[in-house]
């Protein structure tokens, strides 16, 4: 097995430890860290992903491969910064107004970080000026907005009609447990996706 | 049969006379009633639902201040520390609902787990719960104990979700710890509640997401539904007959033969959203009963009184002349749902004239 396939395994295990080490080991030998980004690190982070999609695993797995992708990361940074490698595309990340619920956006922003792409978090309770002001700030294509309450999804359609009226070149993703196509279709939001793999999916392809 | 007979029958699938109703309202829904009825009574008890909870257990160490430590030695005016050490800090905009703040979160060490200074409960800090359960049963009422968020949600109320999941997949030591420690708070509370002789105990923890389990059925199997069983099994010895019921939002199809395994006799809520009650009862009917099946992210608040008075009867239907079903709406009425779609519910159960 080659380092990379190696570091792409260890990932989806969650081995942390192991990861950040042949992550060091891999730009040792001299191998691109662009490379060892995407064939190691997001390699795994997909595998992952799509097995999450397909219920054959779940929430804790993701977590620990997400941890494990984090620890590489780390190491990995200084040089991707230096090589000048970007992020394939940024999103700003949130809960709705209103809304304090945060473990669905917080898989959200592992699996997209896990596709490449530079997640900027707004955590909970996020007025809809806020999205529309952190995309601006950070040039970003997408706002993605979470909520779990069916009391607070209407505020999606705030976010929705500031984002059209503001001109901005950005696509409003939606999602969270009560959000359906129908309601997505309601407000005129770019994308419903039901679980966060499919949302970072969408999101890539919006950036690319 | 009184209102407590019939509900126990029915939850026993040895039939019933009358649907009983009952449902939780959220603060502005209660005014929205007092308003709507000009009644200065309880909700529960304008209705005339069948059943009431005893009082919350108080535990022997009120004083919270011992866990402000774990919140940096002070709090906000906005947040309240909880019995469990858990902090709930209220926003502006976010009505009933709070930010949890994890005591634990930062935890890297088992002693911090042993050390963290959970309560206890005793019979000393609890009189008069017999009496209340007495007087309950002298009404013609079944009375409960409630003790939602029993194992696994207390636990990472303390810990953070994310990292008790992640102890849990790394066999840490501290998950172990951790989880064993709120069992033993949970079984000696519950002893507490069946002492008092209450008809039902009920526990829940969620485990599902909308259309998936939280977890695996592995590590569910490996990590919780042992301890769930314990719990059940050390409330048995004493109490046989009680009910115990187990609440867990979202999917958990994979987990319903293990809550079977583990002593559940009533499971909630069945949201329609996530699994279909049909299917659900055909598998399980005559092992387990179901409390709920209205579903508060559908046809509670977007339905029409004549939808939900439907899915009402359909659902009456399909669990038959023996019960097994106690229906009712699935969660928390929330604040946009109508006024008339929760006495549409009301209605339905006392119109319903069965099959």
């Amino acid at each position: 097995m080659g380092i990379l396939e190696e570091i792409s395994t260890l990932l989806q295990q969650g081995r942390a430890p192991k990861v950040k080490s042949l992550v060091a080991q891999a730009i040792e030998e001299g191998i691109e860290p662009q490379k060892i980004l995407e064939e190691g690190l997001l390699s795994g982070m997909s595998v992952v992903g799509e097995k999450f999609k397909n219920d054959q695993v779940f929430v804790p797995e993701v977590l620990i491969a997400a941890r494990a992708m984090n620890a590489g990361t780390q190491v990995l940074k200084p040089y991707l910064i230096e090589e000048g490698v970007e992020e394939k595309g940024t999103v700003v990340l949130g809960t709705v107004k209103g809304d304090l619920h945060d473990i669905g956006k917080n898989l959200v922003k592992m699996m997209m970080e896990g596709k490449g792409l530079k997640v900027i978090d707004l955590g909970v309770d996020v007025p809809a000026e806020t999205y529309l002001q952190a995309a601006r700030e950070n040039n970003a294509r997408i706002i993605a907005c979470s909520a779990l309450l069916t009391t607070t999804m209407g505020e999606m359609k705030n976010v929705v009609d500031m984002a059209k009226a503001s001109g901005l070149d950005v696509k409003v993703m939606i999602g969270g447990a009560p959000v359906t196509q129908d309601f997505a279709d309601s407000i005129g939001a770019d994308c419903y996706t039901p679980d966060a793999a499919s949302a970072a999916e969408a999101a890539l392809a919006f950036c690319s | 049969m009184t209102p407590r007979e019939n509900l126990i029958s029915l939850l026993r699938r040895k039939g019933y006379e009358e649907v009983p109703y009952e449902f939780f309202l959220c603060p502005s829904l209660v005014e929205k009633y007092h308003e709507a009825t000009k009644s200065e009574e309880s909700y529960f008890d304008y209705f005339q639902m069948p059943w009431r909870r005893l009082s919350d257990l108080k535990p022997d160490q009120p004083d919270v201040s011992r866990f402000l430590a774990y919140h940096g030695g002070s709090i906000g005016d906005d947040t309240v520390i909880d019995e469990w050490g858990v902090g709930h800090q209220s926003t502006p905009t976010s009505m009933h609902m709070t930010r949890m703040l994890c005591p634990l979160a930062d935890a890297d060490s088992e002693e911090q787990v042993k050390e963290y200074p959970l309560p206890t409960y005793s019979e000393e800090s609890n009189p008069g719960l017999k009496e209340e359960a007495d007087a309950l049963h002298a009404r013609g009422l079944a009375s409960v104990g409630n003790m939602q968020c029993t194992i696994w949600e207390t636990s990472w109320y303390i810990r953070g979700m994310e990292n008790m999941m992640m102890d849990m997949m790394c066999e840490e030591p501290m998950a172990e710890i951790m989880l064993d420690r709120v069992l033993q708070m949970s079984i000696s509370r519950a002893l507490l509640y069946a002492k008092a002789g209450v008809d039902i105990l009920y526990f829940g923890d969620d485990v599902g997401m909308q259309q998936s389990v939280m977890m695996s059925e592995e590590l569910y199997c490996t990590w919780l539904k042992p301890r769930l069983k314990k719990l059940i099994d050390e409330v048995r010895k004493i109490r046989p007959d009680i009910l115990v019921f187990y609440h867990s939002c979202g999917y958990i199809e994979p987990f319903i033969p293990h809550l079977i395994d583990a002593g559940v006799d009533v499971l909630n809520p069945i949201q329609p959203e996530c699994m279909d009650f049909a299917e659900i009862f055909q598998k399980y009917q005559g092992q387990i009963s179901f409390h709920g099946t209205i579903g508060t992210q559908s046809v509670m608040p977007f339905g029409t009184p004549e939808e939900v008075k439907k899915e009402v009867w359909k659902n009456l239907d399909i669990a038959g002349k023996k019960g097994g079903l106690f229906v009712a709406p699935t969660h928390l009425l929330e604040p946009e749902v109508p006024w008339e779609n929760i006495v549409a519910y009301v209605e339905a159960c006392k119109e319903y004239k069965g099959q």
